[in-house]
């Protein structure tokens, strides 16, 4: 097996389980060293071949394997040669760290500006305008809606950007340049 | 791919570099050498070594009117743990687009606020 190291970090497995889901990662998680067939894989890990497929074009599609295909001269029969390239997951991380960051930099914006009520009672969340046209009441159950405080939502979410803006080498408010 | 016996072996000059690399997140091998405090010869014959480790990436590009390259660290040596809240991935991964108002987004912030 191949990338030992890159998959020892638990969240590099998470991340595979996310891309392939519980059926592929069999496959996701034994990267071969060299060229591999589908057959292969399948008769290798005891998988149906469709899910060994499955598994195989999300690789694909992320940058994480790719295929040269070899036809048969006698049956016209085609092979697919697979290769798994774990050496592109820590780019595809680093990528998803700035799509992160992008996404806290809006919600947090979103946030700040502006006021939530909450109904307690089924835990639902209203901007204001939404709870002033709903007279305050919720619309589920009728009880009244209360201010919330979002504090602690912002603070953390402070904390992350700040904390990927220093792994990331992203100057504050650079969004524009970047 | 062992990163950790490679550095082991980097003389002090070589450590200093990748240090410099690995702070500033991204410098021009023309400001690398300055800062060093080595000659600029010095300076690409360190750069060269640390490539040839694997240890950073360079790349060419223009700075000031002239060519020079671009030196930043490996994208393995960042901690990726920052993509986690509690134990709830990033729910970017896999999409397409970032929505910042989704319901899972959401709970990965709620994750993030109350359980860390």
């Amino acid at each position: 097996m191949a990338f030992e190291d890159l998959l020892e970090d638990p969240v590099i497995q998470k991340y595979l389980h996310e891309l392939v889901g519980p059926k592929g990662m069999p496959v996701a998680a034994a990267p071969p060293d060299g060229e591999v067939t589908d057959e292969e894989l399948a008769e290798e890990l005891g998988l149906e071949l469709n899910d060994v497929r499955r598994a195989l074009f999300i690789l694909y599609e992320n940058d994480l394997a790719s295929y040269r295909r070899l036809r048969d001269e006698d049956s016209g029969w085609l092979t697919y040669l697979w290769t798994f390239h774990y050496d592109n997951v820590p780019e595809q991380l680093e990528h998803e760290m700035h799509r992160l960051l992008e996404g806290l930099e809006e919600r947090r914006e979103y946030e700040f500006e502006h006021e939530f009520y909450l109904c307690e009672n089924c835990g639902i969340r209203f901007e204001f305008g939404e709870a002033m046209d709903f007279g305050f009441e919720c619309p589920e159950c009728g009880s009244q809606l209360d201010a919330m405080e979002n504090t602690m939502l912002l603070e953390a979410m402070e904390e992350r950007i700040e904390q990927l803006r220093d792994e990331l080498n992203v100057e504050p408010d650079s969004e524009v340049q970047a | 791919m062992s990163t950790s016996s490679a550095e082991d072996d980097l003389s002090e000059d070589q450590r200093r570099g990748l240090e410099l690399i690995r702070e500033t997140g991204g410098i021009h091998q023309s400001d690398f050498w300055k800062e060093l405090d080595v000659s600029s010869r010095k300076g690409s014959r360190i750069v060269e070594s640390l490539v040839e480790e694997d240890l950073i990436d360079r790349e060419d590009t223009v700075y000031n009117g002239h060519n020079t390259y671009y030196l930043t660290p490996k994208a393995r040596d960042l901690d990726f743990s920052l993509l986690m809240a509690g134990d709830m991935l990033s729910p970017f991964i896999g999409d397409e687009e970032v929505n910042p108002q989704s319901d899972a987004f959401t709970q990965w912030i709620m994750n993030l606020a109350y359980e860390e």
